[in-house]
């Protein structure tokens, strides 16, 4: 079983601290994404793991085994890099096979397991290209098999999609999906794209500023997010002033809104924070007008600009619900503050 | 939209530089003329131009049995000069890249002291010390690292050029996920892809040495400009037919080198241009 642990891991950059206590377990074959801004740490805490960088303090390790002072070349980890990192003096065939004459395989085991790799990332026919001679979405394959081939104990894959087209980056994303899948490796995945950690992860570990905010399923981190961080990082949000009424009741304006997660004493300042899909145009609700609409394929935003909050808030409405609409119209929202997240307002 | 029109055409660039072609080889035509023409100095004109030219000024040059052994010690401390510079220079310039990128305009300025700090102030200081290091200046070879420390403002430029077409950084972190050590890393990654940089640097070293004389002869090594010296001394004709061989060969491997960096230019420049899709 291999599994990947940080025990509480701190690592500074002089007076920077670029972790502070890092905790998180990657489960056998399970593959996290690790999300957040620039300077969050995520890309330290891949590349401790790496065995790149070494912790001040805290461990890490693999299969149970503490791994935190084992140079980066014996931790049998497997990278793919940001920006393209094929040796340009080989060729696709010597990349991958690399790792393995480090090994000191013999040649035959080599060749066949080159041409399984190759086989994996459907490469067979740029064997004998150099990397100059492939575009940026194959050397990223190349790339992946280079680091599969030497069966390494846990995947790390440093924002491997940052440098690609959106068309190649979406097919890319779920070929790394289907590879690390049908492989069955523990990967640890760096990304600031929410979208692409969303669909990828089978859980997501949301950072800011050195911490871990949320660790949770992409349904969970996007659905119950548990701090008005990852409430705010994840997806868009719209944010309602209001006061607390009552445990679990939000008051914006005149309209009393069931909100489970508020907590506080009664009568404080919040800000709620919705999902556009949880707001509706409805026959009751907040009052403002029309200010935008913008197709967006399957859906439809509706921006309002709210009455007496003089906010706008963004509305996700059906494929043509919003047809009729156009700038300036009155129209009522209604709010769903079930899962909204409730920020108590310092004065 | 007209095109771009230079604003004296073609006319001054061409005489600019035949101007310069015509300073820079007529000197060599004269001093070929000089060496290899078997023709009174004071009779060398324009009708003389065709007549006894003859390599038998540097037959005698070679003939000579202090030429061999000079050539070969140059050739030497050459080798020796270029193995002891890129040993130094290429893990120290990788480790200034990686881990202290910050100091290389501090390396950069340390490196470029010996070009700014003439040759004769190093020979003064080897007088000084000449009496307590007998045991290692008395060997030919205590010109090598003399002759690294002339050699790096041009050396070290050209590593670290190399270096900085490079992602050092991702390549070598790369190397070690796939459990090279620094050693196979530097041999199977690192060198390959700085081969030009390494051919250029060999070559600048490579010409430092053939050309030094001032440390030499302070040593008193019997190296070749050491030899030339002497024999042009003895033989001018000779040893001015000898100098200007030296040169032809100097400017020989500086095409070579400029062929082979070119070649790499052209690789690197289609590389980057290529858009990745």
């Amino acid at each position: 079983m291999t599994t990947l642990d940080f025990i509480s891991v701190r690592k500074t950059f002089g007076p920077t601290v670029a972790l502070e206590g890092l905790d998180l377990n990657v489960r056998q074959g399970e593959l996290i994404s690790l999300l957040g801004p620039s300077g969050c740490g995520k890309t330290t805490a891949l590349r401790i793991a790496a065995g790149f960088e070494f912790a001040d303090s805290g461990a890490v390790h693999v299969a149970n085994a503490d791994i935190s002072r084992t140079p980066a070349h014996k931790r049998n980890m497997g990278m793919v890099f940001q920006s393209y990192s094929l040796f340009p003096n080989l060729t696709v065939t010597d990349n991958i096979d690399f790792g393995l004459r480090t090994r000191r395989m013999s040649k035959t085991d080599r060749q066949r397991r080159v041409g399984e790799m190759l086989e994996l990332v459907e490469l067979t026919a740029f064997a004998r290209r150099y990397p100059h001679q492939l575009s940026g979405g194959q050397q990223q394959r190349v790339a992946l098999a280079r680091a599969l081939a030497v069966q390494p104990r846990v995947l790390l894959l440093d924002e491997p999609l940052s440098a690609l087209d959106a068309k190649v980056r979406t097919t890319l994303r779920d070929e790394i999906r289907r590879i690390q899948t049908e492989v069955g490796i523990t990967t640890l995945f760096v990304t600031h794209d929410q979208e692409e950690a969303l669909a990828i992860s089978d859980r997501i570990c949301v950072m800011s500023q050195g911490r871990l905010e949320q660790l949770g399923t992409p349904t969970e981190v996007y659905r119950t997010p548990t701090t008005a961080f990852v409430a705010r990082f994840v997806g868009s949000m719209n944010e309602l002033s209001g006061t607390l009424s009552g445990p679990g009741e939000v008051s914006v304006l005149d309209v009393r809104l069931g909100a489970p997660h508020a907590t506080g004493a009664t009568g404080a300042a919040v800000t709620l924070l919705v999902r556009p899909e949880d707001l509706t145009l409805a026959e009751t609700g907040l009052v403002g007008s029309v200010a935008n609409v913008t197709f967006q394929g399957a859906s439809t935003l509706v921006g309002v600009r709210l009455d007496v909050l003089d906010r706008l808030v963004s509305v996700d409405v059906g494929q043509g619900a919003a047809d009729h609409l156009t700038v300036g119209d009155r129209v009522h929202v209604a709010v769903n503050a079930a899962n909204a997240v409730c920020e108590t307002v310092s004065q | 939209m007209s095109a771009y029109k230079p604003r004296f055409g073609r006319v001054v660039p061409t005489i600019v530089l035949v101007i310069s072609g015509l300073f820079f080889l007529a000197p060599l035509l004269t001093l070929a003329r000089f060496a290899l023409q078997n023709v009174p100095t004071i009779l060398l004109g324009w009708s003389t131009l065709f007549d006894k030219w003859s390599i038998s000024g540097l037959t005698k040059a070679f003939d000579d049995p202090a030429f061999w052994p000079a050539l070969k010690l140059s050739l030497e401390l050459a080798g020796g000069t270029v193995l002891l510079t890129l040993g130094l220079l290429l893990p120290t310039a990788i480790w200034v890249h990686m881990r202290i990128p910050k100091a290389r305009a501090l390396i950069e300025f340390l490196t470029v002291l010996p070009y700014m700090i003439p040759a004769i102030a190093l020979v003064a200081g080897i007088v000084v010390v000449k009496p307590h290091a007998r045991w290692f200046l008395d060997s030919d070879y205590a010109l090598i690292p003399f002759y690294v420390v002339l050699a790096l403002p041009f050396t070290y430029r050209s590593i670290d050029a190399g270096l900085r077409a490079i992602d050092l950084t991702t390549l070598v972190d790369a190397s070690r996920s796939l459990g090279a050590g620094w050693i196979e890393t530097l041999g199977r990654v690192i060198v390959p892809n700085l081969r030009a940089a390494i051919v250029s640097a060999s070559f600048l070293t490579a010409a430092v040495v053939m050309g030094e004389y001032t440390i030499a002869n302070t040593l008193l090594k019997e190296t070749l400009p050491r030899f030339q010296r002497t024999f042009t001394g003895r033989e001018p004709q000779a040893g001015y037919g000898l100098n200007l061989l030296a040169l032809l060969v100097t400017v020989l491997l500086f095409a070579i080198l400029s062929l082979v960096t070119k070649k790499r230019e052209r690789s690197l420049i289609s590389r980057l241009s290529r858009k990745p899709t």
